[in-house]
């Protein structure tokens, strides 16, 4: 049988849930000699109208700082990742550009990232994910 | 280094996406050394459960056990033990009790995007998209 996990996409929000889908990432790379792909995406807000050049700055500058964290983490298990900082106002549509641009057979993501109810649910993202994606997707609870 | 899935659930309704997810895990098991489960639900509507000719729908017990016999076959073939298991009652709901019991030891679970249910083409299942709410495993749709 052919190798299905060629390339798999971590999008990570430095969420506690996104670290644990990269572990896991990181132990199916190992499996089956895959590649991993990072993504982080930077929300375009509506909201902030008056500072949102500032606010991206951060946005930016935090996504940058967990990409950084994440592939030093991958880099200790031996595993190069690549990694890609985004805008958009839509992050699932961005994640899954990303994945068809740079042809993804599996997304891992955690089932809740930083969104307003990180109780009970699914995220919003992790939600949106599994009902519009082309590919595999594993959540990890 | 191997991964820790030991015991991979895999909710088969006949459908080809469930076939595909079968793959999926047999592909999964290869790599971990794991123990596939196979679950077959046998849809009984909430009034048939307490009447007791309910479950004398001889139909879908029949294709039940085809189903799953095919899986085994599938499995043998990769060399992976896959153990059969068969309940009745609401799809999800049991899936997904399935999956929290702590008993049963799951480590992942392995679903189609959609099964058999119609408005087949655009959407999630709703048992796929049940078990991903309330299922506190790892879940991995196949698409």
């Amino acid at each position: 049988m052919t190798n299905n996990f060629k390339t798999i996409l971590v999008p990570v929000d430095g969420s506690r849930c996104s670290k644990k889908a990269l572990q896991r990432a990181i132990e199916i790379a190992h499996a089956f000699d895959s590649k991993i792909i990072l993504l982080y995406v930077a929300e375009k807000s509506s909201i902030n109208l008056l500072d949102r050049k500032e606010y991206m700055g951060m946005l930016r500058k935090f996504g940058k700082k967990t990409l950084d964290d994440a592939k030093l983490r991958a880099a200790k298990k031996g595993i190069t990742a690549k990694s890609f900082l985004k805008e958009g106002r839509n992050i699932v549509s961005e994640i899954e550009k990303i994945a068809k641009s740079e042809k993804c057979d599996l997304v891992i993501v955690g089932n809740k990232g930083l969104g307003a109810i990180t109780g009970f649910f699914l995220g919003s993202v992790s939600n949106k994910l599994a009902q519009h994606s082309n590919c595999s997707l594993l959540i990890i609870k | 280094m191997v991964i820790k899935t030991k015991k991979i659930l895999v909710p088969l309704d006949g459908s080809k996406n469930s076939i595909r997810g079968l793959d999926m895990a047999i592909h999964l098991a290869r790599q971990s050394q794991g123990v596939i489960v196979a679950l077959s639900i046998k849809s009984v509507p909430g009034i048939y459960a307490i009447h007791p000719l309910g479950f004398l729908d001889f139909n879908t017990s029949k294709e039940m056990k085809k189903t799953l016999d095919d899986a085994k076959l599938r499995a043998a073939k990769k060399g992976i033990k896959l153990i059969s298991k068969s309940l009745s009652g609401d799809p999800g709901y049991d899936i997904a009790r399935f999956v929290n019991n702590k008993r049963n030891g799951i480590d992942l679970v392995v679903i189609g995007a959609r099964g058999r249910s119609s408005a087949k083409e655009l959407f999630l299942g709703s048992v796929s998209n049940y078990v991903l709410h309330k299922s506190k495993k790892p879940v991995l749709v196949v698409k």
